[in-house]
């Protein structure tokens, strides 16, 4: 393994009991969406008809733009093969319900396939690129999680809330928002499923919460809401999904360029101007939310881009 | 393991990215994975279950062996997710080993709750064994291993995901032909697709891999084999018989029991002659690949 550690109170380090193993206790909304996963696969290997897939209907702009915004996105999914399996261990180690610990593993598989497809698709429109510009790779690179969720002196908690509850929900909104503008099918088709899935992924969220919620003290609330602003602040507001919230520079700049072009042609990406009111909706509901349903409340956030929110 | 060891967890150092398949075959191993899906709680017919014939005290052996089934694929839910993070961890490991990883855990996610449900069934799934001398010997926290940065990743490879997925599968091959009852048909039908696929997995990684180990590195794929068979297997944790510090009458009477019934069992003297035949074929193997195990003794089956 690399060299380079950090050096924490993990859970690795401490005694996990198996036994008693209960399998009965369990979240029954987390229950269907596992049973909804199993039943809703699809592949990405024969979902689309790669070989009839025209490129000649493609600009060569519109294909580079295409090659660089699914390596992008193959990037950012397998954050989620990367890192958020931890979040299972620490499922199992926390003795969290059953179905929580169960449905993970779908969860995690389901990303894989999110990558997988993100790869393809940059493949076959000019080929996957293996790294972001060095100057956008802050950006881009973690979120984290696998620290936070191997971390015993972390609530797992402030983790669903900031990775699911925020994160995921801001970009389930975003790629609702993209699906509509996009026309081509192939890649409408491939918007909608990764829809489908990330609906669950954070429906599984705020479920999970909505259990845990009533066990946690007045400073585990906190470490919450500390969390969902660290990652809105740090991570969504820094570029990790919109690339005209990341520092600007070449690299973002040329991403945003891509952008604007593949949307002009129905090719499944939003301009600035469009996903910018999407983007601060979507912060508003989740304040909403988390202010309503779990008594948190999230400061305003800023962005030179958006103003305050 | 040390207790160092595990607080540190290494720095990822995820670009450059490679994506592009290395094995074809882990990734039709994959591709297989994710056409066989299939949802316990709905694609089973759990009224189809036939024990009319079933006396009280099979329905209790038998609920003791199918919840003791569950416990150990259980243990697969913490550790496949700690071995996909390791993969991950270390620069160069092949994206297809990983992709196969996630519905590998799916794979062992449903038979859990298969395995969980069957118990039920039976009379009543068991949080835990009767013994609990049995439960140091369960709780191995493969998920620690599997991240610990002193133990080699192709060694807990060939330990983990090669021989003991394959002696997995050997067994399940033998609770198949055992099972009379119908619905331990199915279950376990299902159960031994998916092992003959993690067993593939193993096995098929260690020969991508055993071409490039050093002399150092065979060896530490060795010591990881060793300590496997030491410490799991003549423990009992497959076969109850085997164990030495625990007195396994008990298990050993619930699966003659379930055996006799049709419920997908097999007894120890079965077991056992798996567990010998298995050793042969997979020390073969083995040898194959340039890795050679050294002779073992089990304190009660003599030379293995």
């Amino acid at each position: 393994m690399s060299a380079a550690s950090e050096t924490f109170s993990s859970i690795l380090a401490q005694p996990t009991p198996l036994f008693p193993l209960e399998l009965g206790r369990r979240n029954p909304e987390i229950g269907k969406l596992f049973a909804a996963s199993l039943t809703s696969q699809w592949n990405p290997a024969t979902i689309i008809d790669w070989d009839g897939l025209d490129l000649q209907a493609f600009t060569a702009e519109q294909r580079q733009a295409l090659r660089v915004r699914w390596s992008r996105r193959a990037w950012g999914e397998y954050g989620a093969i990367s890192e958020s399996p931890a979040l299972q261990i620490r499922f199992c180690h926390d003795r969290l319900d059953a179905d929580t610990r169960l449905y993970f593993s779908i969860r995690t598989q389901e990303e894989s396939r999110h990558a997988e497809i993100s790869y393809r698709l940059a493949e076959k429109f000019g080929g996957y690129i293996d790294a972001p510009a060095e100057e956008y790779r802050g950006s881009v690179s973690s979120h984290g999680i696998r620290r936070l969720a191997l971390d015993a002196d972390v609530p797992v908690e402030s983790t669903i809330a900031a990775l699911v509850c925020s994160a995921e929900q801001i970009i389930l909104e975003n790629f609702m928002h993209v699906a509509k503008l996009t026309t081509q099918p192939d890649i409408r088709r491939v918007y909608q499923l990764i829809l489908r899935d990330e609906a669950r992924h954070c429906a599984f969220g705020w479920y999970l919460m909505a259990n845990r919620l009533p066990h946690l003290s007045a400073a585990q609330k906190e470490r919450v809401r500390e969390a969902v602003v660290t990652m809105i602040e740090q991570v969504e507001l820094n570029g990790y999904q919109l690339a005209w919230l990341a520092p600007d520079n070449a690299a973002s700049r040329a991403q945003i360029e891509g952008d604007r072009i593949l949307w002009r042609g129905g090719l499944g990406a939003s301009t600035e101007e469009l996903e910018k009111p999407v983007f601060i909706a979507s912060l508003r509901r989740i304040r909403e939310r988390m202010d309503s349903e779990w008594g948190i409340s999230l400061p305003k956030f800023f962005h030179p881009k958006t103003g305050e929110i | 393991m040390t207790h160092e060891a595990l607080q540190r967890v290494p720095r990822e150092t995820r670009f450059p990215l490679n994506l592009a398949v290395s094995s074809a075959a882990i990734d039709r191993l994959y591709e297989e994975s994710k056409l066989d899906i299939w949802a316990p709680a709905t694609e089973v017919d759990w009224g189809s279950g036939d024990f009319s014939a079933l006396t009280k005290e099979q329905f209790e052996a038998a609920r003791r062996v199918w919840s003791r089934r569950t416990w150990l694929e259980y243990t697969g839910i913490a550790a496949t997710p700690a071995l996909l993070l390791r993969f991950c961890l270390e620069r160069g490991r092949e994206v297809e080993a990983k992709f196969y990883l996630t519905v590998r855990n799916t794979e062992e996610a449903e038979l859990v709750d298969a395995f969980h449900r069957y118990s039920e069934l039976l009379g009543g799934y068991l949080a835990r064994p009767e013994n609990p001398a049995w439960e140091a010997v369960i709780n191995r926290r493969c998920e620690a291993d599997a991240l610990d940065p002193e133990l080699p990743l192709d060694g807990y490879v060939a330990a983990h995901c090669a021989v003991e997925d394959g002696l997995e599968l050997a067994l399940f091959r033998a609770y198949l032909a055992n099972a009379r009852e119908p619905l331990a048909r199915t279950l376990l039908g299902r159960a031994v697709a998916d092992k003959t696929r993690h067993a593939a997995f193993g096995w098929n990684y260690l020969e991508s891999r055993a071409g490039s180990l050093s002399a150092g590195a065979r060896g530490e794929v060795v010591a990881a084999l060793v300590d496997w068979l030491h410490k799991v297997a003549f423990a009992g944790y497959h076969l109850p018989s085997l164990a030495t510090t625990i007195d396994s009458a008990a298990e050993q009477g619930a699966q003659q029991a379930a055996a006799a019934a049709g419920l997908g069992a097999a007894t120890a003297p079965e077991e056992e002659q798996i567990f010998r035949d298995y050793l042969v074929t997979a020390r073969a193997h083995l040898q194959a690949l340039g890795i050679a195990l050294p002779a073992l003794s089990h304190p009660r089956l003599g030379a293995l």
